[in-house]
């Protein structure tokens, strides 16, 4: 049997407790929390500005792309990214092994501020992270008379 | 394996479309795309060459509540085919949840399915995990097509490990099927989870069982 990993809503309050703390200071719109498989873990900020699950998953793509790039001079693995658009920019930093951070910016603010105050955030998050994966609770389950039958998705 | 948030109540799977080249992994997510209602689902984002083949991944996502008070979310990718994006593969295969895997039923793909196939259980296994944990199916695509395998054959190569796994006929450009494999793999990774884990009851009848002879 296995279970999902679980952020409690007191987990979710710590995690965008850092984050906003972190849009006010750097200025940002947007900052996500994912998984390097692509997966949200929390969101905060300005969430009309784009499908976030979609972010998600080209973010982790983005970031596993550059790996090989980065193992050609020496390094594991580049811990930030940038790309700079117009008007709106991206800019994407490892939390932890596991874990990367996607802020999105616009011309409020500039890249320095932004990179500047992703690296406390980012600790702060590991710390948080850390915390969650040290803790023993059984993680999410449900019984089998919770999910939908048959046909989840009609043609 | 994603981690469910309680605070907005959602959980995330994420469903792999695997298999060789050119085998119709991303004509089953434009199908998909085309037939679910726009409330239900994000855009297609498709990562190609100029010649329309992928080369990074298809990604989709897909939203439905299956299970109770919760926003489930089905993400569903596929792979580039083309033998040497083998890194990318492994890349997009990274805390998978389950996998649909498409094999081509012409006679002169039978060699790049099985090697598909393997390759499939290489990359898991760089994961430490191996098919029997993970929920799959079997599609069997282009069955309109003159020059195919009968399944009993197609059977015998891709589905004869220990534990027979559901398959399917499909036909991926007129959507054949493609319904009936992608609910069959999302019930398998729900009971996977579920408090029973009540193994692979099969949610939907499989279409294409070997005949026993």
């Amino acid at each position: 049997m296995d279970s999902i990993p679980a952020l409690t809503i007191e987990d979710v309050a710590n995690i965008d407790g850092v984050l906003q703390d972190y849009l006010q200071k750097s200025e940002s719109d947007l900052a996500v929390i994912i998984d390097k498989g692509g997966n949200v873990i929390s969101q905060y900020g300005d969430l009309e500005v784009m499908d976030v699950t979609i972010i998600a998953a080209l973010a982790a793509g983005s970031f596993a792309a550059t790996k090989e790039l980065a193992r050609r001079i020496g390094e594991v693995e580049f811990n930030a990214l940038y790309h700079q658009g117009n008007g709106s920019h991206i800019f994407m930093n490892s939390v932890d092994d596991d874990t990367i951070m996607i802020t999105v910016f616009g011309g409020q603010t500039t890249v320095g501020l932004v990179r500047f105050y992703s690296t406390s955030a980012a600790s702060g998050l590991a710390n948080v992270l850390r915390g969650l994966r040290e803790k023993t609770s059984p993680g999410f389950q449900f019984s089998p008379s919770d999910i939908r039958d048959a046909h989840l998705f009609e043609n | 394996m994603s981690i469910i948030n309680y605070a907005s109540k959602e959980i995330q799977f994420k469903i792999v479309y695997y298999g060789p080249a050119l085998c119709g992994k991303t004509t089953n997510l434009a199908y998909i795309h085309s037939r679910i209602n726009p409330d239900n689902r994000g855009d297609l984002v498709s990562l190609a060459t100029a010649a329309d083949r992928t080369l990074f991944f298809d990604f989709l996502p897909l939203n439905a509540v299956v299970i109770k008070g919760f926003k489930t979310k089905f993400q569903l990718y596929t792979v580039p085919g083309q033998v040497i994006y083998n890194a990318t593969r492994q890349l997009v295969l990274r805390s998978v949840d389950g996998i649909v895997f498409v094999g081509d039923s012409q006679w002169e793909k039978m060699e790049e399915n099985i090697d598909s196939f393997k390759n499939l259980e290489e990359n898991l296994a760089k994961q430490n995990v191996t098919l029997d944990d993970m929920p799959y199916v079997l599609q069997y695509n282009k069955r309109d097509l003159p020059n195919i395998a009968p399944v009993n054959y197609l059977e015998f190569l891709l589905n004869n490990r220990k534990k027979r796994v559901q398959s399917f006929e499909v036909v991926s450009s007129t959507g054949q099927n493609v319904f009936a494999a992608l609910n069959a793999v999302s019930q398998l990774l729900l009971h996977k989870f579920s408090r029973d884990s009540d193994p692979a009851r099969p949610a939907t009848a499989p279409v294409a069982l070997p005949r026993r002879r």
